[in-house]
């Protein structure tokens, strides 16, 4: 029986490819009757059978309803460029970042608070590691160790320290310089930006500090044509030159 | 003195016209500090009779002189190395003036003097009767100098060049006899050429244009050649050598700048500015610059910000700043445009005489205050006039006045025009150095006077005929009596105002230059209803010291109702009211605008004022046309008028210090309205902060609200959202800048009816400094946050003791504790992050200072005395040594004080030499009428040795040691002393033992000149007995000039006749030697005197202190001299080429 309704369909599906296509139809299954030797006259009155036992449909059993595959939000339609036939993007939990931390602190005044306290402590325990390891001079004769200052000491150059900018200046100049445009939309400094456009006598001072940035770029190409004593190359000496 | 000649020209005080002089140094080391060089004058006799030839020069070891190929004999004589000789226990001040008056005048080479006297051999006294050419040809030397030429040799690894050693000339007027030969005068012009060859990795900046720079034959040298056309006198010559970085000013290609190695990109923006300044100069004076190039350099240790010479100029390296940095710019600025100003007027254009001097400070001043003015604007040029004012009136009438434009009679020292004060004002060198730049401060005023009297414009045409006479002149190569052209005096710059502007500005000039002096106005008025009339009376003080009486034209502008009007009255002998009538009738109910005096109209709450009279304010002298000082009454809401609407920022700033007397809320508002409007200048702001301080603390018992500007600094700094904290730094806007940083300095003077700062003011101080956040900043904060530390100082109260407890860490303030803690924490981070100019620490220890004063801290200078240390930064140093200072001054402590003065004798930098002495002046330890331990005769000797011989090397600094000698002790002899009479016994005493045989190299080492007769003669002499003598018989107390000059050279010749029997004698102490032994014997009698002076200061010192061991150190010590005197016998013999083998191995390098 088995065997036969497997071979039915088989069968069947040979004709249909056969027949170019995919798709058995009911032909299909007629001639592979016939071919089996089957006949198919019979089969009508078969079906229509007095004694025919009726196999009840299993009872619907509750089954347990597989949980759905975890949602996270819409799978994103496909953006224009797209075609639709693409497949569509998994679902969103797979790419999108998923917060686990508590919300960031945002509130200015708290931002502020501790980036001063921050600094504070590190400078503070810098120093004080400073002062651990190396002398150190008091305001105190009874205690060194509160307010313990870092030896003076004296520089061989002292004024290359005192008129170059550090080098954690250098780094901020670079960048405020490339920040600047950032700068602007920083409410907190926006209305001091304004203010500097105000007149007034007093303002000429402000504008004839602001430095000359332009100056750099136009020197270049003419660098080369400068006739100047102290660029000039040192001339051997003559022999006749004798001391 | 040349005053008397008129305006027919300069009459050169010498016998002979100086054309050309070659200086040529051709070996500098830079271990050794030593130079060696020659310089060649080219001079034209102008007399026939000619045999002597007086040049000045100082410290240099001069080796050989040659006229004309042919070896001279010369004298060395300087007395200015010690101006009084022979230890004489006279030491009143009066006495020392005019004996160091009387020795500068010696060697003055405007009177022709100076110190090295050359005589013309023989053989050519036929070529000078015919007035041909002389060549003087000088070798010298100069090893380790003091002054004059300054060395600055890190101590560290590498070659000179690596290390960035490096020399520069310095000084104060005419310096340069310092570092080589030569007329030291500023009338002596001629051409230059200057040659220096020095290590192939340095560069020598001179005068004049760098023709070439050839290699030596070993490559490893070269050699500048510079050229000057234009005369020019030897004081404005200069020289710089050094490892220094080039740059060629972008704009102006003849301009080169030099610095430091690795200050490069600092000087790049520092002088990027330069050309404007050149623009501005040639524009006004329409005339080109007179030098064919021009150069800058910037070096350390200078001996001043700005020293102008002729085509260079040599500046602090401190100058030198970077973008970053707001407060530095305008102040660096400002010296480069007076450095320019005077390349023009000063080193272009030269004075005849001392005399003149005013006018060149004049003009340079003068234009470089237009500069000011086109470039700072108009307030802040305005500000400037007023604090210039207000600082020459203060120090005139402190002092008894400063005359421009001295005039001395032939020789009469009597009518000394100067005799209020305690230094001679004949020359530039006997100057104090505060009465000189107040001087300056004076001439450029004057000038500004005479432009108001004469016009702008005809003022810049004066200014461009003298500069093009000027030119012509320097043009005529070969025409040198054309030269004086281009010298300045007084009174041909009149004729030309006169010439050009067809004015009389004689009592203008009598008035403010040929006499010293300012006035002094008292006003008050009333108002009379009546006739409608203001009744103004203006007395004047003319009988104080330093004041003169003011006869003349007098503005007074008084702004009514109506508006603004000027009056001039005429100040006359008598008439002290003045009636001035009133065009607004009282006041009208009417609502109006009120007109000011630029035109513009604005509304006024008319409220305050007094409704029977319709004046606002008056204002006596509004354009400070007078050099005066007002003390003007009228009432508070006058002033409150004046503040809020008067226009201009003198008249605001008047106003504010007027209400300080009138601690009223309406008093405050005003105030406060003015610290809030954008409009106003940011110097009156920040001048009504402190006001506002002082107001809120008369007030403190009605004060309402918060603490005084605790929400003017909340709103206009602070977050909105969050007003406890400040906005991150932003200081795009200079004015608001300023203003940020002035308000906590004047808010932490608050104090409450505990005379305490509050503690909100110190929380919000601490918060500001807590918040501060400069990350986001175009700019640098360094000076931000150094104010906040001197608002954390002045917060400072002196702390509750109980019992005179000992300070210790227990018992300290809370509030203390906490400023305490900031500044740990500042001064520790300026050790890894310096700030620029190390702002903080300078801050940190003043605050430190202050602490210590109340009696938070133990009093302790040892923290500031390593700071003092040579090798801080300068203005640390300044600062720790003014702490010192007041140390000194409040503990007594002569340790301290004689650290300090050991300090002045030693360290390295001169201008920290000077600062400390002007320092002591400013802050004295203790004064002439007062009781003081610190007072006592070894303090006298030392101070009296400082500036006696201890600081010939400079003018400055002897100067400087003359004021403080003047602030401790008064004129007269010192009260610490015993009695003069008392002096002489022990005088006489010590003189007695003279005749003791052991003792006599005592007297020997006492004085210089027998040292050297005995080295003549191979044996003492015996001449000690008459010497001492006369002394005693010697009325002390000398009052002219005059008589001291005698007596010097009366004791003088006495000592030398006996060492030169038969040696042609001249005044002074002169010893004429024979030629052969000319060049050695000079150079060892001057380190002779050198070491003996030396022997002599500590010698003394001892004999003040072990009088027991008196006999045996004179032993010992009369051993040595004999050793010594073995030895230069020795060296006498020798040629002078072995000797200079043996005394300077360095000329054979």
């Amino acid at each position: 029986m088995d065997v036969n309704i497997s071979e039915i369909g088989r069968s069947a599906k040979s004709y249909c490819e056969h027949t170019a296509r995919t798709q058995p139809t009911l032909s299909d299954i007629v001639v592979t009757l016939v071919e089996m030797g089957f006949n198919v006259e019979t089969l009508p009155a078969y079906a229509k059978r007095s004694q025919r036992m009726v196999i009840t449909a299993p009872p619907v059993t509750n089954q347990p309803v597989t949980p759905k595959a975890l949602t996270a939000g819409q799978n994103k339609p496909h953006p224009s460029h797209i075609p639709g036939y693409f497949p569509e993007f998994p679902d969103p939990h797979t790419y999108i970042k998923t917060p686990t931390y508590r919300e960031p602190v945002s509130d200015y005044q708290v931002l502020r608070e501790k980036a001063a306290s921050q600094r504070r402590d590190v400078e503070r325990a810098l120093t004080r590691f400073m002062a651990k390891t190396g002398e150190t001079q008091s305001l105190f004769k009874d205690d060194v160790s509160t307010f313990p200052l870092i030896a003076a000491r004296p520089f061989t150059v002292p004024y290359l320290t005192a008129l170059l900018p550090s080098e954690l200046e250098m780094q901020q100049m670079e960048e405020t310089d490339s920040s600047e445009q950032d700068d602007q939309t920083d409410t907190e400094n926006l209305p001091l930006h304004i203010s500097t456009d105000d007149s007034g006598p007093e303002k000429e001072n402000a504008s004839v500090l602001q430095q000359n940035t332009s100056l750099s770029g136009s020197r270049n190409g003419e660098e080369n044509m400068i006739d100047n004593p102290y660029l000039r190359p040192v001339k051997k000496p003559k022999i006749r030159r004798k001391k | 003195m040349n005053r008397k000649k008129g305006d027919k020209g300069f009459e050169s005080p010498r016998p002979y016209k100086l054309t050309h002089q070659v200086v040529c140094i051709n070996n500098i080391n830079f271990q050794r500090k030593s130079v060696v060089g020659y310089v060649e004058l080219t001079i034209f006799p102008t007399v026939a009779n000619l045999n002597r030839i007086k040049l000045n020069s100082k410290q240099c070891r001069i080796y050989r002189v040659r006229v004309n190929d042919l070896e001279a004999a010369f004298i060395y004589n300087d007395p200015t190395l010690e101006v009084c000789h022979h230890e004489s226990k006279q030491r009143n001040l009066n006495y020392f003036s005019n004996a160091y008056a009387a020795a500068v005048s010696a060697v003055d080479p405007d009177a022709g003097n100076g110190e090295l006297c050359i005589k013309v051999p023989s053989e050519l006294w036929k070529h000078v009767d015919e007035l041909k050419v002389l060549k003087v040809h000088i070798n010298f030397s100069l090893d380790q100098p003091k002054g004059g030429l300054h060395f600055v040799v890190p101590n560290m690894e590498g070659s000179m060049a690596e290390r960035g050693a490096h020399v520069f000339s310095c000084g104060y007027q005419n310096s340069t006899r310092f570092w080589f030969p030569c007329v030291d005068s500023y009338s002596e012009l001629c051409t230059w050429k200057l040659e220096y060859t020095v290590d192939a990795a340095m560069v020598a900046v001179s005068n004049g244009d760098l023709v070439e720079t050839v290699y030596t034959h070993d490559m490893r040298k070269k050699t500048f050649h510079y050229m000057l056309a234009i005369p020019t006198a030897a004081s404005n010559i200069s020289l710089a050598i050094g490892p220094f970085e080039i740059l060629v000013d972008p704009y102006m290609h003849e301009v080169t700048h030099f610095c430091l190695p690795q200050l490069l990109p600092l000087l790049k923006h520092t002088t990027s500015y330069l050309h404007e300044v050149f623009e501005f100069y040639e524009e006004i004076l329409t005339c080109r610059y007179p030098y064919s190039c021009f150069k800058t350099v910037f070096i350390d240790e200078a001996y001043v910000e700005v020293a102008a010479y002729a085509s260079m100029s040599i500046f602090s390296t401190n100058l030198l700043h970077s973008a970053m940095i707001i407060d530095e710019t305008p102040l660096t600025r400002r010296c480069l445009a007076q450095a320019l100003a005077q390349q023009f007027f000063g080193c272009f254009i030269s004075r005849m005489s001392w005399s003149d001097e005013w006018v060149l400070k004049g003009i340079s001043g003068y234009i470089y205050g237009l500069w000011m003015k086109k470039t700072f604007g108009v307030n802040e040029y305005r500000h400037w006039i007023k604090q210039e004012l207000d600082q020459i009136v203060a120090y005139e009438l402190k002092t008894g006045g400063v005359l421009l434009h001295p005039i001395f009679g032939g020789g009469k020292e009597k009518d000394n025009p100067a005799s209020h004060l305690h230094f001679s004002i004949k020359h530039p060198h006997t100057l104090s150095w505060e009465y000189y730049t107040m001087f300056q401060c004076k001439a450029h005023l004057v000038m500004r006077l005479i432009e108001n009297r004469i016009s702008m414009e005809f003022m810049l045409q004066v200014f461009n005929k003298l500069l093009s006479l000027a030119s012509t002149a320097s043009s005529q190569k070969f025409q040198s009596h054309m030269w004086s052209q281009m010298l300045v005096s007084t009174s041909g710059f009149l004729k030309s105002i006169s010439n050009v502007s067809g004015k009389d500005i004689q009592p203008l000039i009598k008035q403010w230059v040929d006499q010293s002096g300012v006035v002094k106005f008292y006003g008050s008025f009333a108002f009379n209803r009546k006739r409608n009339v203001l009744e103004l009376e203006i007395k004047q003080d003319y009988t104080s010291p330093g004041t003169q009486k003011y006869v003349g034209p007098l503005k007074v502008t008084v702004q009514e109702l109506d508006g603004s009007f000027n009056h001039t009255l005429q100040i006359e002998e008598n008439s002290l009211k003045h009636d001035i009538p009133c065009h607004s009738k009282s006041r009208r109910n009417k609502k109006k605008k009120i007109p000011l005096m630029n035109g513009e109209e604005v509304d006024m709450d008319l409220s305050a004022m007094d409704a029977d009279s319709p004046l606002l304010w008056i204002r006596i002298d509004p354009d400070m046309s007078v050099l005066r000082k007002v003390e003007f009454e009228q009432s508070d809401f006058m002033w409150q008028y004046q503040l809020r609407y008067e226009r201009d920022v003198v008249a605001q700033e008047e106003a504010i210090l007027a209400l300080e007397k009138f601690p009223t809320p309406a008093s405050r508002l005003a105030l406060t309205d003015i610290l809030e409007q954008e409009q106003c200048f940011y110097r009156v702001r920040m001048l009504a902060c402190f006001c506002l301080a002082k107001i809120a603390n008369s007030m403190v018992s009605t004060w309402t609200g918060p603490p005084a500007m605790k929400s003017l600094f909340t709103r206009m700094f602070c977050c909105k959202t969050c007003p406890n904290i400040v906005k991150t730094n932003n200081f795009m806007n200079f004015q608001s800048y300023f203003l940020q940083k002035t308000m906590p300095v004047a808010m932490a003077l608050l104090r409450d009816v505990h005379n305490l700062c509050p503690k909100e003011v110190l929380m919000f101080i601490l918060d500001l400094i807590k918040y501060n956040d400069n990350r986001k900043n175009k700019f640098s904060d360094n000076y931000y946050r150094a104010e906040l530390i001197d608002a954390l100082a002045n917060s400072v109260t002196p702390a509750v003791s109980v019992n005179n407890e000992v300070r210790t860490l227990d018992n300290l303030n809370p509030d203390v504790r906490l400023i305490l803690e900031e500044i740990t924490r500042f001064l520790n981070m300026e050790k890894l992050l310096p700030s620029y100019r190390h702002t903080i620490t300078v801050s940190c220890l003043k605050a430190i200072r202050v602490l210590q004063k109340n009696g938070h801290v133990p009093s302790d200078p040892a923290l500031f005395k390593s700071y003092a240390e040579y090798g801080h930064f300068v203005d640390v140093r300044i600062a720790a040594l003014e702490a010192v200072v007041d140390y000194t001054k409040v503990d007594r402590s002569y340790e301290e004080l004689q650290w300090l003065l050991t300090m002045v004798q030693n360290d390295p930098v001169p201008y920290i030499r000077h600062k400390i002495l002007d320092m002591l002046t400013k802050n004295p330890p203790f004064t002439k009428n007062m009781e003081s331990p610190l007072c006592n005769e070894a303090l006298v000797d030392q101070l009296w040795k400082l500036m006696n011989s201890g600081t010939s090397h400079d003018w400055r600094l002897r100067c400087g040691a003359v004021d403080l000698y003047f602030t401790l002790f008064g004129l007269s002899r010192p009260s610490c002393l015993p009695l003069p009479e008392l002096g002489l016994v022990l005088n006489l005493k010590e003189k007695k033992a003279v005749l003791n045989p052991t003792i006599i190299p005592e007297s020997v080492a006492n004085n210089q000149e027998p040292v050297n007769t005995t080295n003549n003669h191979g044996q003492p002499v015996v001449f000690q007995n008459t010497f001492s003598n006369s002394q005693e018989e010697e009325e002390i107390d000398m009052d002219t000039v005059h008589d001291s000059q005698a007596f010097i050279y009366h004791h003088l010749n006495m000592l030398e006749r006996p060492s030169t029997p038969g040696k042609e004698q001249s005044s002074g102490e002169v010893t004429m030697h024979p030629v052969s032994a000319a060049p050695l014997s000079v150079f060892s009698k001057e380190s002779n005197s050198s070491k003996h002076s030396d022997h002599h200061h500590h010698h003394h010192h001892e004999h003040k202190k072990k009088k027991k061991k008196h006999k045996h150190k004179h032993k010992h010590k009369h051993k040595h001299d004999s050793k010594e005197k073995e030895k230069e016998p020795f060296a006498f013999s020798n040629s002078p080429a072995s000797a200079r083998s043996i005394r300077s191995p360095s000329l054979s390098d």
